[in-house]
């Protein structure tokens, strides 16, 4: 009976987090609204506070439920038969097309910036990033497609920057626009740490993913909301 | 429960003494008695799973195609282009047959058995349905020749990999498997993908075919 009481508890609390990430997906950490959060999870307020002390908690747990969603699926790329290079940039587009069609992702981004910085949840999140992408690039140095003098580190962490700028420049609400900013950004770095000989092999790479996912990025708003 | 779970495991007795057998001398001298006298059961026992010998047979091949075809799906991912897809799949299924001896099996049944059994006959209709539509993706994405018909493409390739899996079987157990779906598909790749693309597949074809197996 009260592993039953727990799983709905868990239920509950799934709910109220996805509610909340539809909410903060689309608009500022300031102005979303408590209850409009209950009207959608359609819980009731002793339910929420149950939960969730305050927005701002409600606002870390949509984060790091992202955090491990993103992370399983990285996962399952990893075992499917690319080199770490290839990896790290299929990784950064699946990244960039959950951005623009989910609201899980684009709210989880969208407060690691405002609120995570306070309490170390951003450099926790980020640091899993960067070292997700540096083991990619150590493994990419052995396959000969990075240069050995690279520091995977400090390439890792570049390119965790660039994404997280580029959410800052460009425009998720216009996915060809978009990629196609990925897709320059990538191209100018690229020869900065990947071997000269494969580069014009990697530029075919990315050329086919962005093709692919302006195919595949619906837009949040129009669709998914 | 518990009789669920031993009838379970006495099937699998079976199936796994008749793939061992099915390996060593091939399905026409295996009989029977053969396979009960390795899994060690009665009579009744394989007759209260298998109505005959083909039973057997047709068990092996629908499991062992479960494990290649789901290989090949499996390579197959939403962010890649379709030819990536395919050509990754070959090697998958190569790595599927190599580390699997019930796949094995399969393999040298749906030879023996070709059209005559409907399960055989049913598992070449889905591989070919399964890589057709891979085909048409990758025309649509440019990277196959849309100047000639897809259906020619997927018959000749599932044709030379298929011949490709026979003979590396037959002259080296399946050891050679992926170097020879290496070099048939170097030799395929030409004729099917766009001038464009071409460069970039000999070079995509190179990566994957030197990346060594998960399972080796």
């Amino acid at each position: 009976m009260v592993e039953q009481a727990d799983r709905r508890a868990d239920a509950t609390r799934l709910q109220i987090v996805k509610a909340a990430a539809h909410e903060f997906a689309t608009r500022p950490y300031s102005q979303v609204n408590l209850d409009e959060i209950l009207v959608s999870a359609d819980v009731t307020k002793g339910a929420l506070y149950f939960h969730f002390r305050s927005k701002h908690a409600l606002a870390n747990a949509v984060i790091e439920h992202r955090a491990e969603l993103g992370w399983a699926t990285v996962e399952q790329i990893r075992t499917n038969g690319l080199s770490g290079l290839e990896t790290a940039i299929d990784v950064a587009y699946l990244i960039a097309v959950s951005d623009i069609g989910e609201a899980d992702a684009r709210a989880g981004l969208n407060l690691l910036e405002a609120v995570g910085r306070f309490d170390g949840l951003q450099a926790k999140v980020l640091d899993v990033w960067v070292n997700g992408f540096a083991a990619l690039i150590r493994r990419a140095i052995g396959e000969d497609d990075v240069v050995e003098d690279v520091n995977p580190e400090h390439a890792a962490r570049l390119l965790v920057s660039m994404y997280l700028g580029l959410r800052q420049t460009s425009n998720l609400d216009e996915p060809e626009s978009f990629i196609r900013d990925l897709e320059s950004m990538w191209m100018l770095v690229l020869p900065g740490f990947a071997n000269p000989e494969r580069l014009g092999y990697f530029a075919g790479f990315i050329r086919r993913r962005s093709a692919l996912a302006i195919k595949n990025a619906s837009p949040l708003r129009a669709s998914n909301l | 429960m518990v009789r669920q779970a031993r009838s379970e495991a006495t099937r699998r007795r079976i199936i796994d003494s008749a793939v061992a057998l099915i390996n060593e001398i091939g399905y026409p001298a295996s009989g029977l008695a053969d396979i009960i006298e390795r899994a060690e059961l009665t009579k009744g026992a394989l007759y209260y799973h298998f109505e005959s010998k083909e039973a057997v047979a047709t068990a092996i091949i629908e499991e062992g195609m479960d494990t290649i075809l789901g290989a090949f799906r499996s390579a197959g991912r939403l962010g890649s282009p379709a030819m990536e897809n395919i050509v990754h799949g070959w090697f998958v299924v190569a790595d599927a047959i190599m580390g699997d001896r019930v796949a094995q099996a399969a393999c040298r049944l749906l030879r023996t058995f070709g059209g005559f059994n409907p399960a055989a006959k049913s598992t070449y209709g889905d591989l070919e349905a399964e890589f057709a539509e891979r085909v048409r993706s990758a025309v649509e994405q440019g990277d196959v020749r849309s100047d000639i018909d897809a259906d020619a493409v997927v018959a000749t390739v599932l044709a030379s990999m298929l011949g490709a899996e026979l003979v590396s079987s037959a002259l080296t157990d399946g050891r050679d498997l992926r170097r020879r779906f290496a070099r048939t598909l170097e030799i395929l790749l030409p004729a099917i993908v766009t001038v464009d693309a071409l460069g970039y597949y000999r070079e995509f074809l190179a990566r994957q075919s030197m990346r060594i197996s998960p399972s080796s």
